[in-house]
């Protein structure tokens, strides 16, 4: 059985983080991933934490703009820098274009992977508003649906862009 | 699952990175994207007292030098170098290489150099040590290799994985290190030991600074070929990375490189397979002897695949990335 002991030489440190456009002042150890930090110190339960291992892309979350693994970043690396998360997307009541479309094409199922891929999403049309098929594809890789709901999702990714959404189907 | 703990330092620059790791003694890391760090620790195979955080360093954009080499700094992220316009004009096989890689969350976060010296994998290794179906194996200091008993104390069958490091093997880049006492240059090829326990020849204070891709002369061709289960996310079953170059007339071989990557514990070259190509007439009957040729290399069975799988792979696609690579040639001959 491997030794659990843990020493505690890490030293705590107070970082600043924006999230969705809000300042957090956070005491963290070096140890804590930004999910972790997210989750249970500023309480957006959005973010799920899913294989840890850098695989499923649940924990995906915009940081300073780009697509990044929650679970493989430390927030300690995250002082000073900028975090959107899947509750910044809707303001208020009014969702955003991809979220309508998730529900639109019925993209959901048992709704895990869903904050991730929406973020992933989010990413690839703020940076090409009209992704190809191939383009939508190689963008979602790196987010797993364990109810391989996948052709749904492209479709949605596709209804956001004001592209049909037959093509995918075939 | 929680992380144990662990001290952090950032570093400004290489230099000091290099630094901090003498000051903070063996057990120190430096973490660039953190994408095989920080699984590797999650699951114990590495438990650093201290890490070197390089994040809060920005990397130097690709550019040309003086002797018109492309130099990359080591803290370029994989996405930048698949997007790169520099890169994919000049060195497509690397953009394409940078492509292959994992997920797009990773290529956005994951390091050139972190891509380099990732850690070599293994089946039993990589998994949460409560889950290892019997004990420590050698490299994690224990006492038997279990996937394969009948290793050598001293022999690791961990298989090095990198999609990017044969690409520039096959290009003959070389690497800029950084260590306490200064700078010094190396070919990338002899960054690899061949020694699954320690498959790095890196001194314990140095990192990479840069990677220098020289200039393709006209009438040269690359191929490149991942093999992966799911085509998507996913490490290598293998990785053939080829640079070749034509004669004048743009019929005979005058120049390969053959590299194997993601099937030992280094990336190979393939020589053999090179000698039965140069100075010879580029066609089927070329390419046939070269595939032939890739038994030499000796795969090791690894992630589920058989020895015998790996090697029909690697005969089938070789012979398909270097007809690639020639008609590549071909058209760069014909433009010049
Ligand atoms: C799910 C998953 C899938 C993956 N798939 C692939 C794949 O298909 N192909 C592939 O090639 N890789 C793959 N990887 C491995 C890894 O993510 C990438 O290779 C990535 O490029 C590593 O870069 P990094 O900056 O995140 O490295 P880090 O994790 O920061 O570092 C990796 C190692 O390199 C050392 N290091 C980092 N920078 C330097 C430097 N400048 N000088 C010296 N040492 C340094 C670190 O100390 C550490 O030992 C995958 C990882 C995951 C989690
Ligand atoms: S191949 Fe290497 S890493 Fe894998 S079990 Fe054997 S000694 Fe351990």
């Amino acid at each position: 059985m491997a030794d659990r002991s843990r020493e505690l030489s890490g030293k705590s440190q107070v970082i600043s983080i924006e999230v969705n456009g809000e300042l957090h002042e956070v005491t963290v150890r070096p140890r804590h991933t930004l999910v972790e930090v997210l989750r249970e110190k500023i309480g957006l339960t959005g973010t799920k934490d899913g294989c840890e291992q850098g695989v499923c892309g649940a924990c995906t979350i915009l940081l300073e703009g780009r697509p990044a693994l929650s679970c493989l970043t430390l927030a300690i690396e995250c002082d000073g820098k900028k975090v959107r998360t899947v509750e910044g997307l809707a303001n208020g009541e009014k969702v955003t274009a991809i979220q309508q479309a998730f529900l639109d094409q019925g993209a959901v199922q048992c709704g895990f992977c869903t904050p991730g891929m929406l973020m992933s999403a989010t990413a690839l049309l703020e940076k090409n508003p009209k992704p190809s098929l191939p383009e939508i594809k190689k963008a979602l890789e790196g987010n797993l649906c364990r109810c391989t709901g996948y052709n749904a999702i492209v479709a949605a990714v596709r209804q956001a862009s004001g592209q049909g959404v037959d093509p995918v189907m075939q | 699952m929680i992380l144990f703990d662990f001290q952090y330092e950032r570093a400004r620059s290489l230099a000091e990175a290099a630094t901090l790791l003498a000051s903070l003694g063996p057990d120190a890391r430096v973490m660039a994207g953190g994408t095989d760090l920080l699984p590797n620790m999650r699951t114990e195979i590495a438990r650093p007292a201290a890490l070197v955080g390089l994040g809060g360093i920005t990397a130097a954009e690709p550019q040309v030098d003086a002797e018109d080499n492309i130099r990359i700094d080591a803290l370029t992220r994989l996405a930048a170098i698949a997007d790169s316009p520099l890169i994919r004009k000049r060195q497509p096989m690397l953009a394409e290489a940078a492509r292959a890689v994992a997920s797009n969350q990773i290529r956005q976060m994951g390091t050139l150099g972190g891509n380099l010296c990732q850690d070599t994998r293994c089946l039993y290794l990589n998994q949460q040590h409560d889950f290892q179906f019997v004990a420590p194996c050698y490299k994690r200091a224990g006492s038997c290799c279990y996937p394969f008993p009948q290793n050598k104390p001293d022999v690791c069958w961990s298989v090095y994985m990198s999609d990017i490091a044969p690409a520039l093997i096959a290009l003959e880049a070389e690497i800029s290190i950084v260590g306490e006492s200064g700078m010094r240059r190396l070919p990338l090829e002899q960054l690899y030991s061949g020694n699954g326990l320690k498959p790095f020849t890196l001194g314990k204070n140095e990192v990479i600074e840069a990677v220098i891709v020289p200039a393709t002369p006209a009438r040269s061709g690359y191929g490149y070929h991942k093999s992966s289960r799911r085509g998507g996310l996913e490490f290598a079953t293998s990785v053939i990375a080829v640079a070749l170059r034509l004669d004048d007339a743009l019929m005979r071989c005058t120049q390969a490189r053959i590299v194997i990557g993601a099937v030992r514990e280094q990336p190979i070259r393939a020589e053999a397979a090179e000698k039965a190509l140069v100075g010879h007439e580029v066609g089927a009957a070329a390419y046939d002897a070269a595939a032939a040729a890739v038994h030499e290399i000796k795969p090791l069975p690894h992630h589920g695949f058989t020895k015998s799988f790996i090697v029909d792979n690697l005969r089938v696609y070789l012979r398909r990335v270097l007809a690639h690579a020639v008609e590549r040639a071909r058209a760069s001959g014909m433009v010049a």
